[in-house]
C-alpha cells in the first residue's frame, strides 16, 4: 500500500476465473484460436513466455504458417503475432546454462517488440520450433510462399480496384492542353520501378523521355503527380540528375525540366532536394549529384531531411528507450535524444514548403536520390496538405496506392517481407515515418480526416504482416511478375468491408482548404499510441468506452445527414425548421455536403 | 481614492496594437482606472480592445528618436500569457502610459480592485452568491449525519482565521476540544471532513500541520479527534505533502507531524510535492521556453523538461491517486496535510474526488468542488496570483497552485474524454479568472477577508455566471456520459502532455484547434437536437447531450 502508485486500472483488468472452469479453460487453450481460411496449424507447444511486463508466464504456444500465437491463463494473456512482424529469431542460453528460464527463444519484431520464450532443455524441442519459426517467418528465404499467396479469404470488394491511374488524373483534370498521359513505360522499358502510366508536358515527345531517362537516376524521370485545379501549377516527383563529379549536363534534361515551368507561365520553377545539401554533393562521387545553375528559371531548395539510414538509427534509439521498459526518469530529454520527432519535424516542414508554393501557384519537382523514400514522404504529404479528397478514407487509399505503392517504395527492401536477413542495410521506417506524420496531422486537424487513429494503425499492422498482397515487392513490375492482384488480396479489400470501423465522426468534409500543420517541436507529440502500444500502461487506458461512444455519434450523424436530405425534400423554403436553427444560417437549397458545412458556423 | 490621480495621459491617438492572432491595428488608447481600451480606427472596422490592467503582469518600454518626434513602445505581458504590443507617439505620454499602467496594475488595496466596480446589465448584486455552503453541503449528505456534525466554533472566524465559518467535525468533538486542537495546528487549521466516500464510508479530511515543535509537545484533543475519525476502523493514513526530512525539520520552526506514538492508529505517508516559490520558478521556466522562438536545434524537449512543471503535474497526480486508493481501493480514511494546508492539501483532495466522486465530473459538480475547497476552504488567491510568469517583481507569495490544479484536470480530461463534463474552454477561463477577474470570487485569501470586504454584498460571482445558459453551452462537454468508475489516471510521462491550449494559447495553432473543438461541440449538439426531435430511439442520446 505505501508503495508509489504508478499503475492504475480501473476494472475489468481483475477479471476472475474460477477454478472449476479454468481447468475445462486448460485443456482448450488453444482452442479458441480462430484461423484464417488457408491458415494451417504447424505446431504447438508447452512453453513459457517471459513477459517484460508480468514476468515469466507459462502457457502454450501456437505456430501455423501465418501466425504466432500464445495463451496463458494465469495471468489471461494472449499474444497474437503475426509471423511476417518478425524481423530476426535467436536461440539464447546453450545446454549449460543455468539460470531460471534462460535457455530457449529471443524474436525481434518489426513493430517495436521483443518476445522471449524459455523453453525445455531436454530433447530437441527447441531445435524443431526454432526451425518451425525460422521457416514460416522467413518463408522466401526457404522457397516457401507469402501467407498473402496462401489465404483464402474473401471480401464483398476488391481493393485493387481503389487505385485506377487514368480515373485519377481524370479527377485531378488530365489530360490537358499542357500535360498528356503517356504509355510509354507500359512494359516496363523507360524505367523499371515506375508505373506503367505517366503524366508527362504535353510538349515532351517520347524520345525527349528517354534522352531524360538516361540522364536520370535509373531512369526515374520528372513526371507529374499532381496538379492544382485552379493555378495549374504541378508537384513532380524524379530521381536526382547524373551530374557526376565531372558535373555533365544534359541539354534534354535542363530543356525538360523548363517545359514543366512553361506549363503554367510561371517565371520559375522550384527544385526540392530533400537532401542536406552535403549529402546531394557527396552524391556526386557516386555519380549523382543536383541541378546547378545551368537550369535555368529554376531554384534548388535544399530540405535537410537525413536518408534511410538515419532514419532507422532514430527509431532504432527510440525502440530503445520504451521497449521494454520506459525510461521515465529523463523521459523528454530521452526521446530529444532520438532525434525522431526531429526527423518528423522536418519531413513536415518540407511538405508544407512544396505545398506552399504550388498554392502559391508555382510549379515545384521534388527528388532525393533515388526518388523513392524521401521524394514518396513529401510529395504524398504535400497532395495530402493541398487536397482534400486524400483526406477521405477511399482517397488516403489512393494516395498510397499512386505515390508509394506505384511510384516504387521498395517496401520489400524497406520492411524485408519474408526475408531472414534483418541486418539488411536497406531496411528503413520510411513508411512508418510518412504514417507518423500523417497522424500529427489528423492530431492538429482533428475535424479534417475522414479516417480515424484505427486505420493508421491498421496499416501499420499490415504493412508487416503478409496477409495482403497490398505492400509487397519493390515495384509494380515485380508486381506484375508475380501476379500480385491475381493472386492475393488487398488491404483495402478488409478496410472497406468494414468502413464504420475507421471513421472519424468529426469529420467535416471542406473542399479547397489547404491544410498547414505546425512543423515545429512544440506542436509534435511522440505517437505514444502505436510506439509505446505494447506496454499495458498505455493500452489500459480506456479506449473502448470512447470508440463506443464514437460509433454512436457517427450513427447519431448518419441520422442527422438523412433527416436534412428529408427535410430538404418536403420543404426546399429557406424557412425550414432547420433555417431557424440559431446555428444554420442561410437557406437549405444546396447539396447535402455543403449544407453540412454551414452547421460549423460557431454559435 | 482617486484613480485619475494616477493617469497623467488619459487618451492617446494613432497608436499602433500589436498583439498576437490579429495584424496589427492602428486607433485610440485610453487609460481608466481598471482598463486599457484600445479602439481600432481603421476604415471600415471597428475593432475595440478591453483589457484589465489587472492582467498585466510586467511592461518593458522602450524609446526610439527621430527627427520627426519621438515615439515609444510599450511591452505588455499578461497573466494569461499573451504578449502585446503599443507604440505610442510621443515619448511623454508613452511614459505616463507605462507608469500609469505600472501602478493601476498592482493596486494594494483589494477594494478599489474592479470587481467592485464591475455591473454588467445581465445581472443583479441581488442575485445568489455563491452555489453552495458548508452548511448546504451538510444537510444534503444525509448520510453524514450519524457521525459528523456541522460545527460553527468558527464562526467570527477567531478560530481559524482561514477557515469558513462551518465545517464538518466528527460528532463526538465539541467545539471545546476543537478550539483546543486548532492551537495545536498551523493557523488553526484544525482537521477538517473534506469528502465523504459514500461507497464504503470512508473520508477524506484535511488541515495544517500539528505544532510539536523541537519539544514534540501533543495534544490529547488533536489525538482523540483522529481517533473519532476511524471509530470502527482499524486504521487511517496520513498523508504528509513533504518529505520526511522537510518534515521533521519543521519542528525546528515550531511545526512537526504525528508521531507514532501518540497517533498509533495512523500510518503515515510522506509525499513530497512542490510548492510556493519551487513552483512559481519552474512555471517562470516553462513560460519562457514556450514563448522563444522556434528554431531546428532548440532543444525543446530539454527545455520542457529543465523546467519541471511536468513533474509537478506528475507528482500531483499520482500523489491524489494514492489518496484515491487508499479511500476506495484500500478502504480506509486518510488526513491530508503539509505545512499551512492551504496548497499541496487542497491540491491532491481535490484531484481525488475527481478521481472517486462522479457527481464532481459535472460542470455545476466541478464548480462546487472548487468553491468548497479552494475558496472556501481558504486557498489565499490574493497572494498566490499576485503575479504569474513575467513579473519582473521579487517574488513574495506567488505560486501557481491552481493553475498546476487546472493542468492536472486537464490531463484528467484529455484522458477521459467522455467522463468530465466541462471543456477545456472553462480550464482556461479559471485559469485567466484566478489572476485578473471581473467577478469577486477569487478575491482576498479566505472567506474572512471576503466577508470584511463585503464581496458578496458588492461583486458578482464568477460561478454563477459560468452557469447561466449561454455560457453552459459553451463550458459544457457534448461527449460526456456519465459513469459510476472511478477515473485512474496514467501517470507515466508519456501519459502527460504539456497544455498547449494553456502554455500555447496564442499561437495560431492552438487557436485553430480551439476553433475545431467548438466545431465538434455545436456538430454534436446539433445531431441531438434534431434526434430529440423526431425519434424516439434515440432520445436518451439527446438527453445526455441537452444535460451537459
Amino acid at each position: 500500500m505505501a508503495s508509489p502508485v504508478s499503475v492504475y486500472n480501473s476494472n475489468a483488468l481483475d477479471t476472475h476465473i474460477s477454478s472449476s472452469s479454468r481447468e475445462s479453460l486448460k485443456m482448450e487453450l488453444l482452442a479458441d484460436v480462430s484461423l484464417l481460411p488457408g491458415e494451417e496449424r504447424i505446431i504447438d507447444k508447452e512453453t513459457i513466455y517471459i513477459c517484460p511486463f508480468s514476468g515469466a508466464v507459462k502457457g502454450k504456444v501456437l505456430i501455423t504458417n501465418y501466425r504466432l500465437y500464445f495463451k496463458s491463463l494465469d495471468p489471461d494473456l494472449t499474444l497474437d503475432v503475426p509471423l511476417g512482424a518478425i524481423g530476426r529469431v535467436e536461440k539464447m542460453g546453450g545446454a549449460s546454462s543455468r539460470g531460471e528460464n534462460s535457455y530457449g527463444l529471443d524474436i525481434t519484431c518489426k513493430d517495436m517488440r521483443n518476445l522471449r520464450f524459455a523453453l525445455k532443455q531436454e530433447g530437441h524441442s527447441r531445435r524443431d520450433i526454432f526451425e518451425l519459426i525460422f521457416k514460416y517467418a522467413f518463408p522466401l528465404s526457404h522457397g516457401l510462399p507469402l501467407f498473402a499467396y496462401v489465404t483464402q479469404e474473401k471480401y464483398g470488394e476488391s481493393g485493387w480496384d481503389i487505385y485506377k491511374p487514368i480515373e485519377e488524373f481524370r479527377r485531378q483534370g488530365l489530360p490537358n492542353n499542357k500535360w498528356r498521359i503517356t504509355f510509354i513505360n507500359k512494359n516496363y522499358e523507360l524505367c523499371d520501378t515506375y508505373p506503367t502510366v505517366l503524366a508527362v508536358p504535353f510538349k515532351s515527345k517520347e524520345e525527349d523521355l528517354r534522352r531524360v531517362a538516361a540522364f536520370r537516376s535509373r531512369g526515374r524521370i520528372p513526371v507529374l503527380s499532381w496538379i492544382h485545379r485552379e493555378n495549374q501549377a504541378v508537384i513532380a516527383r524524379c530521381s536526382q540528375p547524373l551530374v557526376g563529379m565531372s558535373g555533365k549536363r544534359n541539354k534534354d534534361d535542363e530543356r525538360y525540366l523548363d517545359v514543366i515551368r512553361e506549363a503554367n507561365d510561371t517565371s520559375k520553377l522550384t527544385i526540392f532536394d530533400a537532401r542536406p545539401s552535403v549529402n546531394a554533393v557527396a552524391n556526386k562521387a557516386t555519380g549523382g549529384g543536383y541541378e546547378g545553375d545551368e537550369y535555368q528559371n529554376a531554384e534548388l531548395v535544399f530540405l535537410d531531411i537525413q536518408n534511410i539510414h538515419v532514419m532507422r538509427e532514430s527509431l532504432k534509439k527510440l525502440k530503445d528507450i520504451v521497449y521494454p521498459n520506459v525510461e521515465d526518469s529523463h523521459w523528454l530529454s530521452s526521446l530529444e535524444s532520438t532525434h525522431w520527432l526531429e526527423h518528423v519535424k522536418l519531413v513536415l516542414s518540407g511538405a508544407i514548403q512544396v505545398a506552399d508554393k504550388v498554392s502559391s501557384g508555382q510549379s515545384v519537382v521534388v527528388h532525393c536520390s533515388d526518388g523513392w523514400d524521401r521524394t514518396a514522404q513529401l510529395t504524398s504529404l504535400a497532395m495530402l496538405m493541398l487536397d482534400s479528397h486524400y483526406r477521405t478514407l477511399r482517397g488516403f487509399q489512393v494516395l498510397i496506392e499512386k505515390e508509394w505503392i506505384s511510384f516504387g517504395h521498395k517496401f520489400a527492401s524497406r520492411i524485408g517481407h519474408g526475408d531472414k536477413n534483418h541486418a539488411d542495410q536497406d531496411r528503413s521506417p520510411i513508411f512508418v515515418q510518412f504514417i507518423d506524420c500523417v497522424w500529427q496531422m489528423t492530431k492538429q486537424f482533428p475535424t479534417a480526416f475522414e479516417f480515424n487513429e484505427r486505420l493508421l494503425l491498421t496499416i501499420l499492422d499490415h504493412l508487416y504482416s503478409c496477409c495482403f498482397g497490398t505492400f509487397l515487392y519493390n515495384c509494380e513490375s515485380a508486381r506484375d511478375q508475380h501476379e500480385v492482384r491475381l493472386k492475393t488480396v488487398s488491404l483495402w479489400s478488409l478496410v472497406n468491408s468494414k468502413m464504420e470501423m475507421y471513421l472519424n465522426p468529426f469529420y467535416t468534409p471542406e473542399s479547397g482548404r489547404v491544410l498547414y500543420p505546425v512543423a515545429s517541436m512544440r506542436h509534435l507529440e511522440l505517437w505514444v499510441t502505436y510506439y509505446i502500444r505494447w506496454n499495458p500502461r498505455i493500452r489500459q487506458q480506456q479506449q473502448s468506452p470512447v470508440e463506443q461512444r464514437y460509433k454512436e455519434l457517427l450513427a447519431l450523424r448518419d441520422e442527422y445527414l438523412k433527416k436534412l436530405e428529408e427535410l430538404q425534400l418536403s420543404d426546399s423554403s429557406p424557412s425550414s425548421r432547420l433555417a431557424n436553427t440559431p446555428n444554420s444560417s442561410s437557406s437549405t437549397s444546396s447539396t447535402p455536403p455543403q449544407q453540412y458545412t454551414q452547421l460549423q458556423t460557431p454559435l | 481614492m482617486e484613480f485619475s490621480e494616477h493617469i497623467k495621459t488619459a487618451n492617446v491617438e494613432d497608436v499602433v496594437l500589436r498583439q498576437p492572432l490579429h495584424p496589427p491595428g492602428r486607433g485610440t488608447l485610453c487609460i481608466t482606472g481598471h482598463h486599457l481600451l484600445f479602439s481600432d480606427r481603421e476604415e471600415g472596422s471597428c475593432r475595440q480592445v478591453l483589457l484589465l490592467l489587472r492582467n498585466i503582469d510586467a511592461i518593458e518600454k522602450s524609446g526610439v528618436c527621430r527627427l520627426s518626434g519621438s515615439s515609444g513602445t510599450i511591452t505588455i505581458k499578461c497573466k494569461d500569457l499573451r504578449v502585446l504590443q503599443l507604440d505610442i507617439p510621443g515619448m511623454e505620454e508613452c511614459l505616463n502610459i507605462a507608469r500609469s499602467i505600472e501602478t493601476l496594475s498592482c493596486l494594494d488595496s483589494m477594494s478599489e480592485l474592479y470587481p467592485f466596480f464591475y455591473r454588467p446589465s445581465s445581472a443583479s448584486l441581488r442575485d445568489q452568491w455563491g452555489l453552495s455552503s458548508l452548511e448546504r453541503h451538510y444537510s444534503q449528505m444525509k448520510e453524514l449525519h450519524d457521525r459528523w456534525r456541522l460545527s460553527t466554533v468558527n464562526r467570527d472566524f477567531s478560530v481559524c482565521p482561514s477557515y469558513p465559518q462551518a465545517v464538518i467535525v466528527p460528532k463526538s468533538t465539541d467545539d471545546d476540544m476543537l478550539e483546543k486542537v486548532a492551537k495545536f495546528r498551523q493557523g488553526g487549521r484544525f482537521p477538517v471532513l473534506c469528502y465523504y466516500h459514500k461507497k464504503n464510508g470512508m473520508v477524506i479530511m484535511r488541515s495544517s500541520q500539528p505544532l510539536t515543535g523541537a519539544n514534540r509537545k501533543h495534544c490529547r484533543e488533536d489525538e482523540q479527534l483522529l481517533q473519532a475519525v476511524i471509530d470502527g476502523s482499524d486504521k487511517g493514513y496520513i498523508i504528509d505533502t513533504r518529505s520526511s526530512q522537510q518534515a521533521l525539520q519543521a519542528r525546528m520552526t515550531g511545526g512537526g507531524l504525528e508521531s507514532k506514538s501518540c497517533y498509533s492508529s495512523w500510518k503515515r505517508l510522506q509525499r513530497q510535492m512542490e510548492r510556493g516559490k519551487a513552483l512559481q520558478e519552474s512555471l517562470i521556466k516553462l513560460v519562457e521556453a514556450c514563448g522563444e522562438e522556434s528554431n531546428n536545434m532548440d532543444r525543446w524537449l530539454s527545455k520542457l523538461e529543465n523546467s519541471k512543471w511536468l513533474s509537478h503535474v506528475q507528482t500531483a497526480l499520482s500523489t491524489a491517486g494514492l489518496l484515491a486508493e487508499c479511500v476506495e481501493r484500500d478502504g480506509h480514511s486518510v488526513l491530508v496535510h503539509g505545512s499551512e494546508g492551504t496548497d499541496s492539501t487542497l491540491l491532491i483532495s481535490t484531484l481525488a474526488q475527481l478521481i472517486m466522486d462522479p457527481s464532481c465530473r459535472t460542470l455545476e459538480g466541478f464548480l462546487t468542488l472548487l468553491e468548497r475547497e479552494w475558496v472556501q476552504a481558504g486557498h489565499p488567491f490574493q497572494q498566490r496570483c499576485a503575479h504569474s510568469a513575467h513579473s519582473h517583481a521579487r517574488l513574495q507569495q506567488e505560486s501557481p497552485v491552481f493553475l498546476l490544479l487546472l493542468d492536472c484536470v486537464w490531463q484528467l480530461w484529455r484522458q477521459f474524454p467522455l467522463a468530465l463534463g466541462f471543456s477545456e474552454a472553462l480550464l482556461l477561463r479559471l485559469a485567466t479568472e484566478a489572476y485578473a477577474s471581473d467577478y469577486g470570487t477569487f478575491l482576498g485569501n479566505n472567506q474572512q477577508e471576503r466577508c470584511a470586504l463585503g464581496v458578496k454584498e458588492n461583486t458578482h460571482c464568477l460561478f454563477q455566471a459560468l452557469l447561466r445558459p449561454r455560457e453552459r453551452d459553451c463550458y459544457s462537454n457534448p461527449l460526456y456520459e456519465h459513469t459510476e468508475l472511478a477515473i485512474w489516471p496514467s501517470v507515466y510521462p508519456q501519459s502527460l502532455q504539456l497544455w498547449r491550449g494553456f502554455f500555447l494559447r496564442w499561437t495560431p495553432q492552438t487557436h485553430h484547434l480551439e476553433e475545431a473543438q467548438e466545431e465538434i461541440r455545436n456538430m454534436v449538439i446539433e445531431w441531438g437536437k434534431l434526434a430529440l426531435s423526431s425519434c424516439p430511439a434515440s432520445t436518451r442520446r439527446s438527453e445526455d447531450v441537452q444535460n451537459m
